[in-house]
C-alpha cells in the first residue's frame, strides 16, 4: 500500500507538468455534462403529443407509468442521456494509463522502478490508481453536477426520481469505479507490451461499444435500466475486474519489458 | 573465480553472508544467442570491482541479473548473502544501482526525485527527506533542489543518479558505465564520487570498457566477454603476464639480433626498439637462459635483462581479442 500510494504521488507530480494533457481530459466530462442537462431542460418546453408513441415503454420501466406526456419525454431522455456518463470513467483514464507504462519505458526511468523493492502488483494498482482516482473524481462531480441539474430543470418530482434513480445511483457510484478500473487495466496491460501509448489507447474504443449498445437498446425500447439488472452488472463488472488484474500482473513480465525494450 | 587474497579484507558487519556478491555457473540465454555463460564470481565485501568487457559482451545482463531484475536461464548467485530467485526484494532492498541512462524523471525536481524513491526504498517520509537533503548537499545540488531535473546538465543528472542509488545506504552498489558520454570534468567528479564511495567501505561492481578508470578506482577486476575470461586484483593483473614479457638491453642497435631471437623456439614474439629487444616468450625459466646464451654467443653485448609490466590495457586487448574472439 506504501509504494503504491507513493507511486500514485509521483505520477501526480508529474501531471502537474502536462497541462495540456489536464485540459483535455476535462473536455469530454465538460461535452458528455451538458448535453444531457440542456437536453433535458430543453425537453420541459417540448408539446407533449411529440412524446406518445414512446409510451409502450413505461411497459417495461414502472417509474414511468404515471408520468404525463411531457413528464414522460422528459424522464426518458434524462434517462437514456445519464447513461452517456458511463462513458467518462471509459474515457478520462485512457491517455493517463496509455501513458504510464510506455512512459516510463521512453524516459528510460523503467529499469530503475523496477530495481527498487516495489512489487509488480504495487507498481500496476499504482499506477491503476493514478488514471483511476481523477477518472471516478471527475464522473461523481459530473454526476453531482447532473443531479443538482436535475433537480432545478425537470418539470415535477416525479421525473427526477425516474432520471436519478437508485439503479442509475448505483451505476454511477459502484459500477463506474469498476468498468474504470477495467479499461485501466486492460490499457496497463497493452502499455507494457507496446512502445507507442496510442497502440494503448485503442482499447477505449472497444471498452465503449458496450456502453453504447445498452444506450441504443434502451433508446429502442429492448431493456431498461432497473435495480436488479445494475447488482448483476455490478457483480459481473467486479469478476471481470479482478479478472483483469489477474492478467495484468501475469503479463507484466519485468525482465521481457526490459530486456526487449529498445 | 575468487581471489584468495582479497578474503582478508575488512567486512561490513551489518551485512549477510561471506561475499558480497557470489554467483556459480551464472547463464543467460537469449533465444539462440548465450549473453552470459557460466559466470563464476566471488566478490569480498568492500571491494571495487571493475567489470571489464567491450559493448555488447553481457556487462549489463550479468548486472541485472545480479539486481533480481532478470532471472538467469541457469546457476546460482547471491548479493550481500540473498539468493537471487528467492530473495528478489531483499536484494533490491541490498543494492543500489546506477542505470547505464541515469533514468530520472524529467518532470520532477531533483528533491522531488529523490525523495521518491527513497520512499520506494522504504524509508519514512521523514526519513526519506533527511537521505534527500544529505545527497543533494553532498553532491553539492541542493542550491538546485528545486529546479526540474530536465534542465540539468549530463553531469548533474549522473551525479543525482548515483545520489539516488545511495539513499537507502546499501552495502553494494552497481554502477553501470557511470562515466559513459560524459564530458572529462564530469567524468571526473563522478569518479571522485565512486572514490568517496570506496572510501566509505561500500561495495562496488564497477560496469565499464574504460581502463583508465578501471586502473584509477577498482581492486579486483574481471575481464568479461560473455564469459570471465580472468579474475584478479589490478595488481595481479599488471603482473599477470610480466614472467612472459621480458626486456633485453643490448649495447649498440638491437634490430641486427631480432632475426637470431625470433629464431628460437622458445620466442613466441620479439620486437625491436632502438637497443631494446621486447620478447614475449611462453616461459621464461626456460627461454632466459637460452635466450641469453645464444645472445651471448652470436656477439650481442647485454647489459641487462628485465621482465616487463603489462598495464591493464594489454592484459585486457590480450584477453578480449584472443580468447574473446
Amino acid at each position: 500500500m506504501h509504494h503504491m500510494l507513493t507511486l500514485c504521488y509521483k505520477e501526480w507530480l508529474e501531471l502537474r507538468h502536462h497541462r495540456t494533457l489536464v485540459a483535455g481530459l476535462l473536455i469530454p466530462p465538460f461535452m458528455l455534462t451538458m448535453l444531457p442537462i440542456v437536453t433535458v431542460w430543453l425537453s420541459g418546453f417540448a408539446p407533449p403529443g411529440d412524446m406518445a408513441e414512446e409510451m409502450n415503454r413505461t411497459l417495461t420501466d414502472p417509474a414511468l407509468a404515471q408520468l404525463s406526456g411531457l413528464e414522460l419525454g422528459q424522464a426518458m431522455i434524462g434517462q437514456q442521456f445519464g447513461l452517456l456518463f458511463m462513458m467518462l470513467p471509459l474515457i478520462i483514464p485512457n491517455v493517463i494509463s496509455s501513458y504510464s507504462i510506455v512512459g516510463e519505458k521512453t524516459n528510460r526511468t523503467l529499469e530503475p522502478l523496477l530495481a527498487t523493492p516495489i512489487s509488480t502488483s504495487a507498481l500496476l494498482l499504482g499506477k491503476a490508481f493514478t488514471a483511476m482516482v481523477p477518472a471516478v473524481g471527475i464522473t461523481w462531480v459530473c454526476g453531482s453536477i447532473f443531479i443538482i441539474s436535475m433537480a432545478r430543470f425537470t418539470v415535477s418530482p416525479a421525473v427526477f426520481t425516474a432520471i436519478v434513480s437508485p439503479a442509475w445511483l448505483l451505476l454511477l457510484i459502484i459500477a463506474a469505479p469498476l468498468m474504470s478500473l477495467i479499461s485501466i487495466l486492460l490499457t496497463l496491460a497493452i502499455s507494457s507490451r507496446v512502445n507507442d501509448p496510442r497502440s494503448a489507447q485503442q482499447i477505449v474504443a472497444v471498452l465503449i461499444i458496450p456502453v453504447m449498445l445498452f444506450f441504443f437498446a434502451q433508446t429502442v425500447g429492448f431493456v431498461s435500466l432497473n435495480i436488479v439488472m445494475v447488482m448483476l452488472l455490478v457483480l459481473a463488472l467486479a469478476i471481470i475486474a479482478a479478472c483483469c488484474l489477474w492478467l495484468v500482473v501475469r503479463l507484466f513480465q519485468r525482465e521481457t519489458i526490459l530486456t526487449r525494450w529498445r | 573465480m575468487q581471489v584468495g587474497s582479497d578474503t582478508s579484507r575488512a567486512r561490513d558487519t551489518s551485512v549477510n553472508g561471506d561475499w558480497a556478491i557470489e554467483a556459480h555457473g551464472l547463464t543467460r540465454v537469449f533465444g539462440k544467442n548465450t549473453a552470459v555463460e557460466q559466470l563464476d564470481l566471488a566478490i569480498p565485501y568492500g571491494t571495487v570491482f571493475g567489470f571489464l568487457g567491450p559493448n555488447g559482451a553481457g556487462k549489463t545482463t550479468t548486472v541485472r541479473m545480479l539486481t533480481a531484475l532478470i532471472a538467469p536461464t541457469r546457476g546460482t548467485a547471491h548479493v550481500a548473502g540473498y539468493e537471487i530467485g528467492a530473495d528478489n526484494q531483499a536484494i533490491r532492498q541490498q543494492v543500489g544501482m546506477l542505470t547505464e541512462s541515469p533514468g530520472l524523471y524529467d518532470h520532477l525536481s531533483a528533491l522531488e526525485n529523490l525523495v521518491f524513491f527513497a520512499r520506494l526504498y522504504n524509508l519514512s517520509a521523514d526519513e526519506a527527506n533527511h537521505a534527500a537533503e544529505s545527497y543533494l548537499r553532498s553532491f553539492d545540488l541542493w542550491e538546485r533542489r528545486k529546479e526540474t531535473v530536465g534542465g540539468f546538465s549530463k553531469g548533474m543528472r549522473q551525479k543525482l543518479a548515483i545520489a539516488r542509488a545511495l539513499l537507502h545506504n546499501p552495502p553494494i552498489i552497481f554502477l553501470d558505465e557511470p562515466t559513459s558520454g560524459l564530458d572529462p570534468a564530469a567524468a571526473r567528479m563522478v569518479r571522485e564520487e565512486v572514490k568517496k564511495l570506496r572510501a566509505e567501505g561500500r561495495t562496488i561492481f564497477l560496469t565499464t570498457h574504460n581502463l583508465t578508470e578501471a586502473e584509477e578506482l577498482c581492486d579486483l577486476v574481471g575481464i568479461f566477454r560473455t564469459r570471465l575470461l580472468r579474475l584478479d586484483t589490478l595488481e595481479r593483473m599488471r603482473q599477470g603476464h610480466q614472467a612472459q614479457r621480458i626486456r633485453i638491453v643490448l649495447g649498440g642497435a638491437a634490430a641486427p639480433w631480432l632475426p637470431t631471437v625470433q629464431a628460437l623456439h622458445l620466442v613466441e614474439q620479439a620486437v625491436a626498439e632502438e637497443r631494446c629487444l621486447m620478447v614475449t616468450v611462453a616461459s621464461v625459466q626456460q627461454a632466459n637462459p637460452l635466450l641469453i646464451r645464444t645472445l651471448v654467443e652470436a656477439g650481442a653485448e647485454i647489459q641487462y635483462v628485465e621482465p616487463m609490466d603489462e598495464s591493464l590495457e594489454h592484459a585486457y586487448l590480450r584477453l578480449i581479442g584472443t580468447e574473446g574472439e
